[in-house]
């Protein structure tokens, strides 16, 4: 997963299809769980985006609609906007299309608890990455 | 598995487990990303049960550690997929329409498993309710309900000609 850019409060997420991440052996179809994982990486990092500083944070919900099958010929883009913040809760948007024909694949919607437990940020450290 | 609602059908005997168990991993070996992420059937005291194994690469956070919660998703979205499959008589492969996951407890860097429970299983979609734990049953670090869709023959054909 690549990160493309960083606005405030949007962020903009590359994902490149590789042969392991099919839903079938006989399609070259991505399978759900990978948009699932790439907007929750997108969704965590908007966050981030959308309060300006690095805080733990943690997924409370996450509800996917999946609109289209994602072919593996195409890259995927995950945009995720920061609708809403509070000083706990982050409720996030997050758009999955393809790159080529930017067809819309899916969309979710996410809650984040911001400020959980957990060690600090430190500069440089290791955040929130992704598998 | 164990299946609520109207459609309550309750397995009997182990062999049947253990057909269901080979049931389920067969469709589970046909799934790329499944492989990838290590998934394994195994045979739990209500049923079959899905285990992910542990290892540095599903990590989300390493400061805690913990799992990265796409890693969860997906246990649950396959665990749904293939129990859905599974109870099919004609064994179509449901394409997955929408799925909501609520994570209840910090997801920590071990052995994870999930059961299934269909909530209905119609003539052309599927519920399903998945539960996620580590240590303790009843202890769930995340719940999720998936839709699932069963193409119809006609759906099935027009997918292979049309792609």
């Amino acid at each position: 997963m690549q990160v493309v850019s960083v606005d405030q409060g949007q962020v903009c997420m590359r994902l490149t299809p590789q042969s392991w991440m099919f839903a079938q052996e006989d399609t070259k179809e991505i399978c759900t769980s990978v948009l699932y994982s790439l907007a929750d990486s997108a969704g965590g990092l908007a966050v981030f985006a959308g309060a300006l500083e690095l805080m733990p944070i943690a997924t409370l919900d996450l509800r996917m609609d999946y609109l289209r099958p994602a072919s593996g010929d195409q890259a995927l883009l995950a945009v995720a906007t920061c609708r809403h913040l509070t000083d706990e809760v982050a409720f996030i948007h997050c758009d999955i299309l393809s790159e080529g024909n930017r067809e819309l694949l899916a969309t979710a919607n996410a809650t984040f608890m911001r400020n959980t437990q957990g060690q600090q940020f430190h500069a440089g450290g290791r955040g929130k990455e992704s598998a | 598995m164990s299946t609520t609602g109207d459609s309550a059908q309750h397995i009997s005997g182990a062999a049947e487990s253990g057909k269901e168990c080979a049931d389920w991993q067969a469709l589970l070996e046909r799934i790329p990303y499944a492989r990838h992420l290590g998934l394994e059937v195994q045979r739990g005291d209500a049923g079959v049960l899905v285990h992910l194994p542990c290892r540095e690469a599903l990590i989300g956070n390493f400061m805690l550690p913990a799992l990265h919660g796409g890693v969860l998703g997906a246990l649950i979205e396959l665990t749904a997929r293939v129990a859905a499959q599974s109870q099919d008589t004609e064994t179509r492969c449901p394409r997955i329409l929408d799925s909501h996951i609520n994570y209840l407890r910090s997801a920590q860097a071990r052995s994870t498993f999930a059961r299934a429970d269909i909530i209905r299983q119609g003539r052309r979609t599927s519920l399903v309710q998945v539960t996620c734990w580590q240590g303790d049953e009843n202890k769930p670090i995340a719940t999720g309900q998936v839709q699932l869709l069963l193409p119809t023959m006609a759906a099935q054909q027009e997918d292979r000609h049309g792609h």
